[in-house]
């Protein structure tokens, strides 16, 4: 805005003008010199006044100034007046209303048709616009800076009344001499006066004060609303509401003479004819202006003045009006364009346009108004390509500039608070008016800073097209031949812009595009950046940073672009491209500027792949630093993320989990990522940092280091020895890693270098010191060369960790574990080991266990070591433990389900030695299950705080090894039983009580056969050596005996038992009552012996014996008993012996061992079986105790035809039943038989008799050897 | 008469976390040259792109404020200069539309407009030689939606690879399909189109 004449575009306001107080400068009318001449001088002849009180009503009137104010409708409502003030001491000149004749005119004869017009006027020769100019801005000035509509004088009303009336009519003088001088200038200024009160106003004062003011008014000719007092007072609220009173009431009186002008000139654009001027034209074309003109001369007078108004509905009418008409077919059509009144159209098409725009915005048609706006761009396009120089030149681009930063400030000047930075909103929504159409975006009024925006882009053209100019037009008219300047007068537009060789001259430098277009981006972008438009602001920025490289202000682009290239998320949201322009762009400014640090981020950053390639770059950071001042060296750091790194890296552990101790396996991975002819980088060192007990590793360059490497294909993989740091090293090292070392850290070295695409795999055994979780954090690489030190951190992240193990250069595998970046250290394992070389899966009852272990130091150094043994299980024993050097130690027990013996020194085990040690537990009774815990803590000298301790369990199963099962056999006695009547067998009477002698038993005697037949359950054949009974306890009421018939070896050897094969032992037992009157039955308690031994002991002395408790036995009862027993006998026939069945001896004994008589009868039936001899039918009587026998021979029949009649059993024989009864005659009961030998059983049907096919003599039965 | 018409400039799809997923540059008429060709660089149009997620942010911040804007489609964004404008559409996953229209982006002959015979057709075009009404780029959404849409129905597409729900960047889209749906809506539509 500008650019345009000092008041061509301001808003209208209503001019105020005070006259007689002091100011401090003079107020310059700017008259031109020829309008000086004829000024009308207007003077008041009273000093000015310099009280306070005038001073103060001064400065609050001319702090109301409202030229100044936004213009919008909002802002009148809130005020009720606006004036545009101006002060003057004690004289004004005034423009004259008429211009004079030219000179070397004569003197106006009194014709008629010599009038005399406005200076200003066309009509006027004075006049720059004569003959035939439309208007100008010296108009707009006349009105806004020349004429007041309102003088407003200043005087004082003295109080002191001998003074007063000679003041009162020097004030009356004064304005009179004053109005006359203004009705002699012919301007309709409004005349008002201000009178200030000297005086402490009191009652009488005041009385007299109003007839004064009557007088002076009168006087004077003044209306009542042009006369004000202002009473002494020091209170400002009471001069402010005066001074408010007053300007309101002087408001209306300028509106008023507003409205009497611009109804004059509506009168004037009525009369529809064109006036004629004062001279005729003589030069030029002598073309007047023609009535279309006058009638937009007139129609932007009257808008003008509406606007003076604040009227903007109406001023927005006839400024449309006016240029509608003034580009019209009648008026700018016409108007060569050679022509200087050609770009003045231009001009005041623009002035209506802003000021059409103004009106709009004032009303809040936001979006008429910048349709406003385009329309206006588009109509002087189209004209000016129709009959002026085209747009396709500097001049039309200069334009455009121009009238988007027109509209930038008007936006700026309408002060739209919907629009305002706080609202964060970038255009304003259509009004209701045009809601519905169909709207360009750009209708939509946005920001300023979009505007600005849009005039860089025009000056960028304008600039491009000044640099297209040919260099003949550049060069100055005065050095260019006169037809050159000819021509070229016509192939530029050079409205409001200079000529060609002015604006991109020759040899020296013009306008400074890049400037223009630096400016209003920077105000651009201060507007995006208000509004929270970073990216846009960055957009700014960069195009910003393009000019100001052309003008080579490359310290500025480094602080334009640096912040954003740093802060802004493009690299990291994976906007590449706009990230790589910023980079070069840095890059450039930075070389330029000796950044070095600067320098190097930028080419650290734009040797990632992800950028384009440009051609011809060396890409080598080792050569970034070239031409840059290096003092001091520079030093920088990456943080991750910081830069669009080409590096990337993953981190393995190959196991997730680990021992203290022992070490694991871990592969960091480093990715270049550069343009393939880039050259490799060296990273002198890389450090990785871990979380956990661990704290680093540090990996060194060494081109030949003692790392193997391998390479192929686009990995190269080498495994890096690693050593504990030494201490030497351990200053120099943290500083560089920038890391508090509390930990470990680890050295190694490699071949660090990178090239181009590859992968650097490198396989590292970390070992492992503290239990706990170890975790890879980060990784620093660092390039430290002679020029520069780069430091460069990338973190690990567990989602975009690589999760390939690089077996070899070209094969990998995918590690399954899910942190592998992770590893979980357990605790260090004990390295002593404690076991057991025999270890038995059975041990058994009544054998006494020792038990060996044997304690191994596998440890490094040699181990101060104790155990504990633990014993535990359902009442264990308690245990010996025997440690060579020590005294044997006998455990104690804790509860009944524990024994434990504990801290039990084993002294000293050296490294890899192992110690013996024993463990002793006597003969466990019964089968039973122990845990045998056996902990070995020991310290080692390396770590004298650290306990370390080794459990051993091992699990004790003490078996019995033998079960049986028991048979009691009744056997005939073969003793005879005694007679009750026999008199040996009374006992003699005792002799005394307690008689230890025992007598010979004379009782009733049994015998019995006590089968026992016992099985091994151990899980391994067991050496039997001897099984007997022992009878326990010894009964007292009989005598027992028992012959043991085994057939076990003599030789004391015994036999060897396999698991779970059943042995049978017999033992005969005779038992005899002590005396015979003893007849209630006894009770006899047998165990069962078995020694023992294992197989494989040495020691064959000492044997083991397990007794096996038998039931109870009832012997000697007092019901009578039947005992059958056979014997066989051979038959003979003649010489020789016929084998054949033998001849079966049947003994039936019935023992009667009651005090009663009994009576049986025996009943033998015959049987197709056998035959037999003997009573068929028989009575027995027997006497209290006493037995007797009946004897049968049976003679078994030919063996029988099938084996269902008395079963063959295997053995060859079969077995026949008697069909024997024996009835007890007296209680008619059938007694049962029991078998009392060899060959005979019972039977469900009564007893059987086995009947050998093969006569075996010697082993079976009692009979003997007979001859038939 | 030739008249110029607006017509779709550029196509932008940005995922979640900011990342461009896609852009397809179409090429707008040169009234100079009398060729068409894109009306800027791919660099250009990437800073236009990424501008307007200046606008997406502060708008969603005016829509949680006032409670609105359910729909996803921001409509006008800005309009970047006199001729160019973007607007904007966002999904419920936070992928965002960008189209951006030149205004003056296609031409159309008076014999072509007068061509299309009837008064309606022809006054259409007039009428939308003015400017655009306020819904007139639903139509592009919905079909970019569809679009879209279509892709993650695609089992081998990986979302998650595209817009990485913790963390910065993702992905381009490279499925030609998708680029084939972009290219096919951002060539077909025209002002008044209702289906693409």
């Amino acid at each position: 805005m500008n650019e345009y004449p000092s008041g061509s575009l301001d808003h209208s306001v209503p001019f105020l003008l005070t006259l007689g107080t002091r100011t401090g400068s003079a107020y310059d009318f700017g008259l031109s010199a020829a309008l000086k001449e004829q000024a009308v001088l207007i003077r008041s002849d009273l000093p000015p006044l310099e009280s306070d009180q005038a001073r103060a009503l001064l400065r609050y009137i001319q702090d109301r100034d409202a030229s100044q104010l936004p213009c919008n409708a909002r802002e009148m409502a809130a005020r009720k007046y606006r004036f545009r003030v101006k002060a003057v001491e004690r004289s004004l000149l005034l423009p004259p209303r008429h211009a004079p004749l030219p000179e070397g005119i004569e003197a106006p004869s009194p014709s008629p048709s010599t009038v005399l017009h406005s200076p200003y006027s066309p009509l006027s020769p004075i006049s720059p616009l004569y003959p035939d100019g439309l208007i100008d801005t010296q108009w707009l000035r006349k009105h806004q800076e020349l004429v007041p509509s309102v003088l407003l004088c200043f005087y004082t009303l003295v109080s002191d009344t001998t003074l007063a009336t000679l003041c009162d009519n020097q004030i009356k003088t004064d304005v009179n001499n004053i109005r006359a001088l203004l009705s002699q200038s012919g301007n309709k200024t409004r005349l008002a006066v201000v009178l200030l009160s000297d005086h402490v106003p009191s009652a009488s004062f005041g009385e007299g004060i109003q007839e004064r003011l009557e007088t002076i008014r009168r006087g004077c000719g003044l209306d009542s609303k042009a006369l004000f007092l202002v009473p002494s007072s020091d209170s400002q609220e009471e001069l402010e509401r005066v001074a408010e009173n007053m300007l309101t009431t002087l408001y209306a009186v300028a509106i008023e003479y507003y409205r009497d002008l611009g109804r004059h000139s509506r009168k004037k654009r009525g009369r529809g004819i064109a006036p004629q001027p004062t001279v005729p034209p003589t030069s030029g074309t002598s073309q007047t202006l023609s009535l279309a003109g006058w009638n937009v001369r007139y129609d932007f007078k009257s808008a003008v003045f509406a606007e003076y108004r604040l009227e903007m509905d109406v001023a927005l009418r006839s400024y449309e009006q006016a240029y509608e008409n003034l580009l019209s077919s009648e008026l700018m059509e016409l108007i060569p364009s050679w022509s200087p009144r050609w770009n003045e159209a231009r001009f005041l098409a623009d002035v209506i346009a802003v000021r059409c725009l103004r009106s709009l915005l004032w009303s809040g048609q936001h979006s008429s108004a910048a349709r406003r706006w385009q329309v206006h761009r588009e109509r002087i396009a189209d004209f000016v390509d129709r009959r002026g120089r085209g747009t396709n030149n500097y001049g039309w681009e200069a334009w455009e500039a121009r009238w988007a930063v027109v509209m930038a400030d008007l936006i700026d000047k309408a002060d739209i608070q919907d629009l305002g930075p706080a609202t964060l909103k970038l255009f304003l929504p259509p009004e209701k008016s045009v809601m519905g159409e169909r709207l360009q975006p750009w209708e939509l009024l946005h920001h300023t800073g979009y505007w600005h925006r849009l005039a860089a882009k025009h000056l960028q053209a304008r600039k491009a097209l000044a640099h297209a100019i040919p260099e003949d037009d550049r060069r100055s008219p005065s050095a260019s031949p006169a037809s050159h300047v000819a021509k070229s007068a016509f192939a530029y537009d050079t409205y409001m812009c200079p000529d060609p060789y002015e604006e991109f001259p020759l040899g020296r430098p013009g306008v400074d595009h890049g400037q223009l277009i630096v400016d209003r981006l920077m105000r651009a972008r201060s507007e995006f950046l208000r509004r929270r438009q970073t990216r846009f602001a960055a957009e700014v920025s960069l195009e910003c940073a393009r000019e100001l490289a052309l003008a080579e202000n490359w310290p500025n682009i480094v602080s334009l672009l640096r912040p954003i290239w740093k802060d802004l998320p493009f690299r990291s949201e994976g906007w590449i491209a706009i990230a790589e322009e910023l980079n070069w762009a840095l890059r450039t400014a930075a070389a330029e500027v000796g950044d070095a640090e600067l320098l190097l981020l930028t080419s650290w950053e734009l040797l990632s792949r992800d950028f384009t390639r440009r051609p011809g770059w060396h890409y080598d950071i080792s050569r970034a630093l070239e031409d840059v001042d290096l003092t001091p060296k520079p030093i920088v750091s990456i943080r991750d993320g910081q830069l669009q790194a080409f590096v990337s890296a993953s981190f393995l552990f190959m196991k997730d989990e680990g021992r203290a101790g022992q070490s694991v396996r871990g592969q960091l991975s480093v990715v270049s990522n550069t343009h393939s002819e880039s050259a490799p980088v060296v990273l002198s060192s890389i450090y990785l940092s871990f979380k956990g007990s661990l704290d680093g590793v540090v990996l060194r360059h060494q081109a030949k280091g003692p790392a193997i490497q391998q390479s192929q294909g686009k990995a190269i993989l080498s495994s890096v020895p690693l050593t504990r740091q030494v201490d030497a090293d351990a200053q120099a090292e943290p500083a560089e890693s920038d890391e508090t070392s509390t930990g470990v850290t680890l050295v190694g070295s490699s071949d660090l270098t990178l090239l181009p695409g590859r992968t650097l795999v490198l396989d590292m055994e970390i070992p492992l010191r503290e239990p706990g979780e170890t975790l890879a954090e980060s990784l620093t690489l660092n390039v430290e060369t002679e020029l520069f030190g780069l430091r460069q951190s990338l973190a690990f992240q567990e989602a975009k960790n690589a999760r390939l193990w690089y077996l070899s250069p070209s094969t990998t595998k995918h590690v399954a574990h899910p942190r592998p970046l992770a590893v979980r250290v357990l605790p260090r394992p004990p390295k002593m080991e404690v076991r057991c070389p025999v270890w038995k899966e059975q041990y058994y009852a009544d054998e006494p266990i020792s038990l060996k272990f044997e304690v191994e130091n596998g440890e490094d150094v040699e181990a101060l070591a104790k155990l504990d043994v633990l014993l535990f299980g359902e009442k264990p024993p308690s245990f010996t433990v025997e440690i060579p050097g020590q005294e044997d130690q006998t455990s104690f027990s804790v509860r009944s389900e524990e024994t434990r013996l504990s801290g039990v020194s084993m002294g000293s085990i050296a490294s890899s030695k192992s110690l013996a040690i024993g463990l002793r537990l006597p003969p466990i009774q019964r089968s039973s299950r122990y845990d045998l815990t056996l902990k070995v803590t020991y310290f080692l000298p390396t770590n004298p705080g650290t306990p370390i301790s080794q459990t051993a369990v091992f699990q004790l199963k003490v078996v019995n090894p033998f079960e049986a099962n028991y048979d009691l056999l009744p056997r005939v006695h073969r003793d005879p039983w005694p007679s009750l009547f026999d008199p040996e067998g009374i006992a003699p009477p005792s002799t005394a009580e307690g008689d230890s002698i025992p007598l010979p038993p004379k009782g009733i005697s049994q015998a019995w056969t006590l089968i026992a037949r016992y099985a091994s359950f151990a899980s391994e054949p067991l050496r039997v050596k001897d099984v007997d009974i022992t009878i326990q306890p010894q009964p007292t009421a009989f005598r027992c005996t028992s012959t043991k018939c085994t057939e076990l070896p003599a030789s004391g050897a015994g036999r060897l038992v396999k698991p779970k094969t059943i042995q049978e032992a017999a033992f005969d037992l005779a038992a005899q009552k002590l005396t015979v009157d003893d007849r209630s039955h006894a009770h006899l308690d047998v165990s069962l012996l078995i020694k023992w031994t294992r197989v494989d002991t040495n020691d064959q002395t000492t044997s083991n014996i397990t007794t096996l408790p038998i039931p109870r036995f009832t012997l000697f009862g007092t019901e009578p008993r039947v005992l059958a027993s056979v014997s066989y006998h051979r038959r003979r026939r003649g010489a020789t012996t016929i084998p054949t069945t033998p001849l079966i001896a049947l003994t039936i004994m019935i023992e009667n061992a009651s005090n009663h008589f009994l009576t049986f009868g025996l009943a033998m039936e015959p049987s197709d079986q056998f035959a037999f001899s003997g009573p068929k039918q028989t009575t027995l009587n027997l006497l209290p105790v006493s037995r007797r026998s009946v004897e049968y021979r049976l003679l078994p029949l030919d063996a029988p035809p099938t084996p269902t009649e008395g079963k063959e059993e295997e053995g060859g024989g079969w077995w026949i039943r008697p069909g024997l009864v024996v009835r007890d005659k007296y209680f008619q009961k059938v007694l049962k038989v029991i078998p009392a030998s060899e060959g005979v059983r019972g039977g469900k049907d009564g007893f059987e008799v086995w009947v050998p096919r093969r006569m075996v003599f010697g082993n079976a039965g009692q009979g003997e050897d007979q001859e038939e | 008469m030739a008249t110029a018409i607006p017509s779709i400039a550029c196509i932008g799809v940005i995922g979640r976390n900011n990342n461009p997923l896609h852009t397809s540059i179409f090429p707008s008429y040169d009234p100079s040259t009398n060729s068409y060709r894109p009306v800027r660089t791919p660099l250009q149009f990437s800073l236009i792109l990424s501008s307007t997620l200046d606008v997406f942010e502060l708008r969603s911040r005016q829509n949680a404020a006032a409670g609105v804007g359910l729909t996803g489609d921001f409509g006008l964004l800005h309009a970047v200069d006199d001729r160019l404008a973007a607007y904007g559409f966002e999904t419920n996953t936070g992928t965002r539309f960008v189209v951006i229209v030149d205004m003056r982006g296609r031409r159309i002959d008076g014999t072509v407009a007068a061509g299309l015979a009837d008064g309606r057709d022809s006054k259409r075009i007039a009428g939308a030689a003015a400017g655009l009404r306020e819904g007139e780029m639903r139509p592009v959404f919905k079909a970019m939606q569809t679009a879209y849409i279509r892709l993650m129905q695609n089992p081998f597409f990986e979302p998650d690879e595209h817009s990485p729900p913790a963390g910065h960047g993702g992905k381009k889209i490279t499925s030609r399909k998708f680029a084939g749906d972009m290219r096919r809506i951002g060539e077909n539509w025209m002002p008044g189109v209702t289906n693409l």
